[in-house]
């Protein structure tokens, strides 16, 4: 019992590693553009494409192909921003809707270009880190958690320690105080939507091995990364690690002894009765979407 | 002494370690023009909102006739009698100057689906309808019932604000600032438009920074400072009240104090 | 007498639509009609300021209602809708509570939670739902005579005519709503919430009221759909045709009655007819999300905006052409 108890909860710190990279973009693209980003699983969808394209049908090396997938994914973000959220930022309803025209676009590209079966990828590595008999972890899983860790820690130093990440937490915080400071809200908009959409794209190009490639991947994760914002008070950063946490443990602990869908129901509860309590979330004047 | 129309007694609001208001109590008279002045931060818009119901009070009571009216939402403290007009122009914008003064209509004649599917609302439409035209033509809003609220000068903003609350056909309209940002002309206009609401019996509190105004047209001040009640009493009283002098010149005198 | 012969007009083409029209492009009037009504009554819901995500799935629970209903307890088929919409409603009400706790965007989030609950019960219970699968072999309606004319409801035209007698009717219903001082304070609470209140509206009561007619409505648009098709599964009301609804609504433009329905039919006909036409299957939603992304960016008040002033100007021509000799 006690394996069986430990090797749920390394699948759930696996499950909120890259559950985390992805919430923290969108919490980062929130707090810069005040935008939701709903293409934000698609961004994860074209990392994982971006491995079957390169490393399961181009032969390059899976860590390379991760890294291309990371750029590529960035650059995405970066035409998101100039094309969409910049002529939209007075209206973030227009935002949203100009983001889901961008992820049906998406999706119609990954279709087009592999189709809508689900894709095979060979293993990045066959090596099992063995804890216990009954304990094991696979190494790719192992390198998400650790790129997690690393990324995270990195934005982490990145936001506290120098001039630009000040700028970015300024702009997140107050964008006429921000621009009264002579920061500049394009440029840190494109470095947030760079970093988030990059950090979306390395999650999925991490997992890609693991799970099942296809054009609807996005979807389910979407809906974790929004509960995961909600219930870590959208806007903090800290919060959406936190709660990436909270809810990989409560959905994997509640579908590994109970089954998925009741996990989905209650990790979705979980998201109601944080609003519920807190309507209006944690930043509470920008209620308006 | 008659029977106070509206009793504001030990009223307090504290927003965590800040105490807003501090154990306030003043009356209106029925059929007064009472003004709640003071020194920039005293206090007195948060009163106002506790009055209205736009906050709710930490502690202390607000009567009306008697009954405690103290934490009811806006809207219930409205249906009681006592309606409010915002700082600034808060109007429905994008509505014409008739469809506001009909949303002040909305008490009296309170909208109902199946009469309206029915057809049964015909005559409830019209009186609606006469309400809110008498509300503007006692602002001399009449001519401009089909124009966009937004399109409005100031002064009729302001104008429109106070019949949309007319229209709700009040006891007591709480005015907030009502003169800020009005010239002589329109000040003296918009006293005008008071005395008339008072001759009509309408009870009015105003909140207001603007002294020379208020002196000339309030039977009654209340004067507040940091939170708590500093003097009460007829303009000229007020005039001549040292602590009153004190807290004006403090506060215009610089913070060196 | 203008408008009355415009009327006349409009219902002459409405019914004689489905005569030059295949079997299939039939069908597809029978949902863009259906289509019509759910987003006239999303409209309804958004005139108090607030946008749900749960639209679809409050749609969804009238089809499963009334697919239920008729199943178990051998109503009636019409009845049995009418029942559908109002356990919609129902249901709309007692999300009611929780949901308007929470404002614009946690609305939309919150919204959104409460529909993919709701969709993921009909998953789970196989009972009664039918689980992933959902229902199959629902009630169809039943056929019935008219003196000379027969209504044989498997056929996509007299369906058609069913339903478009429906959604007029219901249409009608919501433009009245509308028109009158409901609908006044609908906008009223929309436009300033704190200025409404002081007027002594309950605003959560009006946003609550709106909310359980769209609802209502939504749930109609479920059972006209479920007794037609014949089966309910939750992914018949999944994000994907909520994004639909919104995009209809988006695109055509809110601000009036009209602007939405305008949004259904043009994204219909270019989704369905255009785009298909021209043979781009997998493209579509490519094209579909291009369309929207362009659509918010140079047509931020909707298409309704561009008719209105392509009519104008029209007007405006016509004007100026008359006092001349």
């Amino acid at each position: 019992m006690v394996e069986f108890l430990a090797q749920t909860g390394l699948n759930a710190l696996y499950a909120a590693s890259y559950l985390s990279l992805i919430a923290v973009g969108l919490v980062l693209i929130f707090g810069v553009m005040r935008v939701i980003n709903f293409a934000h699983g698609e961004l994860y969808m074209a990392g994982a494409y971006c491995v079957v394209a390169l490393y399961a049908q181009g032969r390059a090396p899976f860590l390379a192909a991760v890294a291309a997938g990371a750029v590529f994914v960035g650059l995405l973000g970066l035409l998101m921003e100039r094309a969409l959220f910049r002529p939209l930022r007075d209206n973030p309803l227009g935002g949203l809707v100009a983001s889901i025209g961008f992820l049906m676009i998406l999706q119609a590209a990954a279709a087009m270009g592999f189709g809508v079966r689900m894709q095979n990828i060979p293993p990045a590595s066959q090596e099992v880190l063995v804890i216990a008999d009954r304990v094991r972890l696979a190494l790719p899983r192992l390198w998400v958690i650790i790129a997690a860790a690393v990324l995270l820690s990195a934005l982490w130093l990145f936001l506290k320690r120098t001039r630009f990440g000040w700028a970015l937490r300024a702009s997140a915080q107050d964008r006429e105080a921000a621009a009264l400071q002579g920061i500049s809200i394009d440029r840190t908009a494109r470095v947030a939507m760079f970093i988030g959409a990059a950090l979306a794209g390395i999650a999925g190009a991490l997992t890609a091995p693991m799970v099942s490639v296809n054009p609807n991947m996005g979807h389910s994760v979407i809906i974790s990364a929004f509960i995961i914002i909600i219930v870590g008070g959208i806007g903090s950063l800290e919060g959406a690690v936190i709660a990436a946490f909270a809810y990989a443990f409560v959905h994997t602990f509640v579908a590994t002894f109970a089954d998925a869908v009741i996990a989905d129901i209650v990790g979705l509860l979980l998201m109601l009765a944080v609003l519920i309590v807190r309507p209006t979330g944690l930043m509470g004047t920008r209620d308006r979407a | 002494m008659s029977r106070a129309l509206l009793e504001i007694d030990g009223l307090t609001m504290r927003f965590g370690g800040l105490m807003a208001v501090d154990g306030l109590s003043f009356r209106v008279e029925h059929g007064a023009i009472h003004g709640l002045i003071g020194p920039n931060g005293a206090g007195k818009t948060t009163t106002f909102n506790l009055i209205s119901g736009f906050y709710r009070p930490t502690g202390g009571a607000v009567r009306l006739r008697g009954e405690a009216i103290t934490g009811l939402p806006m809207f219930e403290v409205a249906r009681r009698g006592v309606v409010r007009t915002f700082q600034h122009a808060t109007l429905f914008a994008e509505m014409t100057v008739l469809e506001n003064a009909l949303v002040g209509t909305h008490m009296r004649f309170r909208p109902s689906i199946f009469a309206a599917l029915a057809g049964l609302d015909a005559g409830d439409r019209r009186a609606a309808r006469a309400r809110a035209e008498e509300a503007l033509d006692f602002f001399g809003l009449l001519g401009l019932a089909q124009t966009r609220a937004a399109d409005l000068p100031h002064g009729h903003q302001r104008a429109l604000g106070m019949a949309v609350a007319l229209a709700a056909g009040p006891d007591v309209m709480l005015l907030d600032e009502p003169f800020t940002g009005m010239n002589p002309e329109e000040t003296r206009r918009m006293m005008g438009l008071m005395r008339k609401l008072q001759a009509a019996g309408v009870t009015l509190l105003l909140v207001e920074h603007d002294m020379q105004a208020i002196m000339g047209l309030c039977d009654r001040i209340t004067c507040m400072s940091f939170g708590r009640l500093l003097a009460e009493g007829s303009p000229a009283e007020i005039r001549r009240h040292p602590a009153v002098i004190e807290a004006y010149l403090g506060t215009g005198g610089g913070h060196a104090a | 007498m203008r408008r009355a012969l415009f009327w006349l007009a409009l219902a002459a083409v409405l019914i004689a639509l489905p005569q030059g029209l295949s079997l299939s492009q039939q069908e597809m009037l029978v949902f863009l009609t259906i289509n019509i009504l759910l987003v006239a009554s999303y409209r309804l819901l958004t005139l108090t300021g607030e946008w749900s995500l749960a639209h679809v799935v409050i749609m969804g629970v009238g089809a499963y209602a009334s697919a239920l209903y008729a199943a178990h307890f051998a109503v009636p088929v019409p009845v049995s809708m009418l029942l559908g919409a109002a356990t919609a409603a129902g249901v709309a009400l007692l999300l009611s509570y929780p949901l308007f706790r929470m404002k614009g965007f946690y609305f939309l989030i919150g919204s959104f939670a409460a529909g993919e609950i709701i969709r993921l019960l009909w998953r789970r219970f196989r009972e009664p739902f039918g689980g992933p699968r959902g229902l199959t072999r629902i009630e169809p309606m039943p056929s019935f005579d008219l003196g000379v004319w027969h209504f044989d409801f498997f056929l996509p035209a007299s369906y058609y005519y069913l339903v478009l007698a429906v959604v007029a009717v219901s249409l009608w219903t919501l433009w009245r709503i509308e028109k009158s001082p409901v609908g006044l304070t609908f906008h009223a609470v929309h436009w300033q919430d704190s200025l409404a209140q002081a007027a002594g509206v309950n605003v959560r009561a009006w946003r609550t009221l709106a909310f359980v007619i769209a609802s209502g409505f939504a749930g109609l648009c479920g059972a006209l759909g479920a007794h037609y098709l014949g089966t309910a599964n939750p992914q018949a009301f999944g994000v994907e045709q909520m994004v639909f609804v919104l995009t209809w609504a988006i695109v055509g433009g809110t601000a009036t009655f009209h602007g939405p329905i305008l949004g259904c039919i043009a994204l219909t006909v270019l989704n369905d007819v255009v785009l298909r036409g021209l043979g781009l299957e997998q493209a579509r939603p490519m094209a579909y999300g291009l369309v929207l992304i362009l659509a918010v960016l140079f047509l931020p008040k909707g298409l309704e905006d561009l008719l209105a002033r392509a009519l104008r100007r029209l007007r405006g021509a016509g004007a100026r052409t008359e006092p001349a000799p």
